[in-house]
């Protein structure tokens, strides 16, 4: 053994392990840099530009990069853009506990109540599904159900519920609550059933055992341990929801609003920097729900 | 869990669900063989594939005009295409990279998965924002391509991520030590367990790529794909005919689900037989 020893070279006092740690060190930032230089130039970047146009100067049709606060000041000063701030965060907070309170019941039917494998991946696929066909189709797919001549105001007319069409289902704040909480439950579901699913049985069978009722185990185990995939969740649905025009603007009939729609019309119109103004007011909205909601949960350490 | 009513309660309930997930699209399908007279709602005048033939372009002119499948088509295929050579690539370099301890790879993480979280409409804004600055044209298979795959790179990775954690470096520490060249380690250890890994991250870009539609609306420039072809009939009256375009890609998206299905299937299948014949 102790030739072995001396066989290996021994270079300027590094260990051969230091060495062959160093040399996979060098590798992986080799195999790192072409994805992390695509995001600096393609994500970071553009995000930064948004920011600098923000400060440019707007002309009718054009904007010149002559700095001015011209643009910040007339969004803050205008009642339109401030009450799309507002919209904003009210469809974000109805639709974040609307996704909460329709999936929950259903992250724990399949987490706990099924128990057979591959029912349980059947259930979950069933859910995930619908992420698979085109989001603007399933958008548009709202229409001919919540319309006044749509399925449910005919099926609610047939059995005699009503009388009149209910014109409330369409082209209002509710269509797009209704569309949007369909389209982000799944990533609400998926999360919490995750979580709910990784309890350990005989914790469950424990607290049993010692008599505790349902109402107990759910508020004592079940529910402090799904938090996470709440969390989990609440960033997938806010970041989607926050930027969200299309549901709005095929679903409201334009009485909606939200930052993402006077994004799509000022650069429909030309005016880049009154759309960037509000593309960095969403960007702040955002980075602070996910700062907020990441101090509660270490995604990386669930994951 | 014995726990009375509350089990069939859930179950009625998640039941309920399904069909809140599924009803529209399911109301959309029947409504897509709505007659030519009939108009986008209830009832069904008549039952027909007339929408099917206008959208295909075979039913005689009619004053509703006939959506712009054809070319977008085809791009929205090649876009998702290059998506997805792109994204796997990167996605695996850089999950292969994770198996490294380094420093920073904490902040490189939160780099990748921001691709995935970050709004379309605002890295659209951006980068169309970039490219005037920079004088650059947009177009489908430049500034709405490099977006593309700042959105799907995160899904390959993470995927790729969740491969790598699960076999051991070992393996093929193993093969190459044992004088098996790099490529046959690749070709005969490395690469079968990383197959489904692989096919999981295509099925996402692809899919995801080819249904994206905020990332592509300020991107895109004069020539179209297939979503932005869509809704540029919105914020029109809409027709049947987008009902049917709605079964057919959805029939096109669960298809690539079922080809996904079954190369997992036949893959798994074949690795057993294999790990038999070791056993014998």
């Amino acid at each position: 053994m102790t030739t072995m020893t001396n066989d290996i070279p021994v270079k300027s006092g590094a260990s051969p392990a230091a060495t062959r740690a160093a040399k996979d060190r060098r590798r992986a930032l080799l195999l790192l840099s072409p994805g992390v230089l695509w995001m600096l130039l393609f994500m970071l970047l553009p995000l930064g530009m948004v920011v600098y146009v923000s400060f440019w100067t707007q002309t009718t049709f054009a904007v010149e990069p002559t700095l001015t606060t011209a643009s910040w000041e007339r969004f803050m000063s205008s009642p339109t853009y401030l009450s799309a701030i507002g919209t904003t965060l009210r469809i974000w907070l109805i639709v974040l506990l609307s996704t909460l309170f329709v999936g929950y019941p259903v992250a724990l039917f399949i987490g706990l109540f099924v128990k057979n494998r591959t029912l349980q991946t059947a259930l979950l696929v069933a859910c995930v599904i619908p992420f698979w066909t085109s989001f603007l189709i399933r958008v548009i797919a709202w229409r001919p159900m919540l319309g006044t001549e749509g399925a449910i105001n005919i099926i609610l007319m047939k059995l005699g519920i009503i009388s009149e069409p209910l014109s409330f289902l369409l082209f209002s704040e509710f269509s797009v609550i209704v569309g949007m909480t369909q389209i982000y439950c799944v990533f609400m579901v998926g999360p919490i059933t995750f979580m709910i699913a990784r309890i350990d049985e005989s914790v469950i069978e424990a607290a049993r055992d010692l008599g505790a009722s349902f109402g107990t185990i759910f508020r004592r185990i079940v529910l402090p341990l799904s938090l996470p995939g709440v969390i989990v969740g609440t960033i997938f649905v806010s970041v989607m929801v926050l930027g969200e025009f299309a549901t709005a603007a095929s679903l409201s009939g334009r009485k909606v609003n939200l930052l993402g729609n006077i994004i799509v019309s000022q650069v429909g119109s030309l005016k880049w920097a009154f759309a960037a103004v509000a593309g960095v007011v969403l960007t702040i909205i955002i980075t602070a729900v996910i700062t907020l909601a990441l101090r509660v949960v270490d995604i990386r350490k669930e994951m | 869990m014995q726990v009375g009513l509350l089990r069939p309660a859930l179950a009625l309930y998640a039941a309920l669900f399904l069909l809140f997930l599924y009803g529209p699209m399911i109301v959309l399908a029947i409504l897509s063989f709505q007659s030519q007279g009939g108009g986008p709602q209830f009832p069904i005048q008549e039952w027909s594939v007339y929408w099917y033939k206008h959208l295909l372009g075979l039913a005689e002119t009619s004053r509703v005009s006939q959506l712009p499948v054809g070319d977008s088509l085809i791009r929205s295929l090649a876009l998702a295409f290059l998506t997805t050579v792109v994204s796997v690539t990167l996605g695996t370099m850089s999950a292969e990279a994770f198996r490294t301890r380094f420093k920073g790879s904490g902040p490189v993480f939160y780099l990748i998965i921001l691709g995935m979280m970050v709004p379309g409409v605002l890295v659209g804004l951006g980068v169309a924002l970039l490219s005037n600055f920079l004088g650059i044209g947009r177009a489908w298979w430049s500034t709405s391509f490099v977006l593309h795959v700042v959105y799907t790179f995160p899904f390959a990775f993470l995927v790729m991520l969740a491969i790598f954690n699960r076999f051991d470096r070992s393996v093929e520490e193993a093969s190459l030590s044992l004088g098996v060249s790099p490529a046959q380690t690749f070709r005969r250890v490395t690469f079968p367990l990383i197959f489904p890994g692989v096919l999981s991250a295509m099925l996402f870009s692809f899919t995801l790529s080819y249904d994206e539609f905020s990332r592509t609306l300020f991107t895109a420039g004069a020539d179209l794909t297939l979503p932005l072809a869509i809704y540029g009939t919105f914020s029109v009256e809409i027709y049947p005919n987008v009902f049917s375009f709605g079964v057919l890609t959805t029939l096109f998206s669960f298809t690539l689900l079922v080809i996904y299905g079954l190369l997992m299937k036949r893959f798994t299948s074949r690795n057993k037989r294999f790990a038999g014949q070791e056993d014998a």
